[in-house]
């Protein structure tokens, strides 16, 4: 299954700032529910960033990065270059969306 | 939308999303640098060294006193010429928080919300020109929220 996630970036004096948003409940697989049984871990594992085709940024994450992950990253470039944000989970479900520099 | 309009739309959503499957696109996530373990020995799986040499040209922006355990804004910033960017902290039962590898042009800043089990110290990690760099600040928990 592939779920989508939220892509904003946007080009200010040549350099793009770029918003990721996965909505995904990031398990740590440390907190224990009402019967004190372990949560199982459950989180978004790795992601990759392309600008126009080029790879442009790999990502791994761990289990401590808050429900529903917001990153940030900054790179050159101007309105109209295409990326491509695919980000998958530890169950490997895939998460992606595409976006035009704004 | 007329139909024809959404199929094709449908259609070529599908054939972005099939040349991006997970195999031809992730590496191996590394199980090993994000294990439970000791910041140390994160550092060790994760760097090869337990103590990079410190540098002022890294800076963790972090409030100083967080509120909210579970969604601790922090951004990360270096002047260095960075290939490896790395976030830790100290105290989580997994130390290594993110590990971005910088290709192209990108410059060297993140921007995430990480969660902390206690007050700790974060340490930012940078590998520019094959050796280690690292800056640290604490960070102190107020109220726990999970």
């Amino acid at each position: 299954m592939i779920s989508s996630i939220r892509v904003l970036a946007r080009e200010e004096s040549g350099i793009v700032q770029l918003k990721v948003m996965i909505p995904h409940q990031n398990e740590s697989g440390t907190r224990k529910d009402e019967q004190g049984i372990i949560i199982p871990a459950y989180f978004v594992r790795e992601g990759s960033v392309t600008l126009n085709g080029e790879p442009l940024l790999d990502i791994e994450l761990g289990p401590s990065v808050s429900k529903d992950p917001f990153l940030q990253f900054r790179f050159p470039g101007k309105k109209g270059d295409a990326l491509k944000v695919a980000f998958l989970d530890s169950r490997n479900e895939l998460f992606a969306a595409e976006a035009v520099v704004q | 939308m007329k139909r024809r309009q959404f199929i094709a739309k449908g259609a070529g959503c599908s054939a972005f999303l099939l040349s991006m499957s997970p195999a031809s696109l992730f590496g191996a996530w590394s199980a090993k640098d994000f294990h439970q373990c000791s910041i140390d020995q994160a550092f060790m799986a994760a760097l090869g060294t337990s103590a990079p040499d410190r540098s002022d040209k890294i800076t963790i922006v972090a409030s100083p006193v967080a509120e909210d355990s579970s969604v601790v804004p922090v951004q990360v910033i270096s002047s260095l010429k960075s290939e490896v960017l790395y976030l830790f902290v100290e105290k989580n039962v997994t130390p290594l928080v993110i590990k971005c590898t910088l290709q192209g042009n990108v410059l060297p800043w993140f921007s995430l919300n990480i969660k902390m089990k206690e007050s700790s110290t974060l340490y930012a990690v940078v590998k520019s020109e094959g050796r280690f760099f690292m800056t640290s600040v604490n960070v102190e928990i107020v109220a726990q929220a999970c």
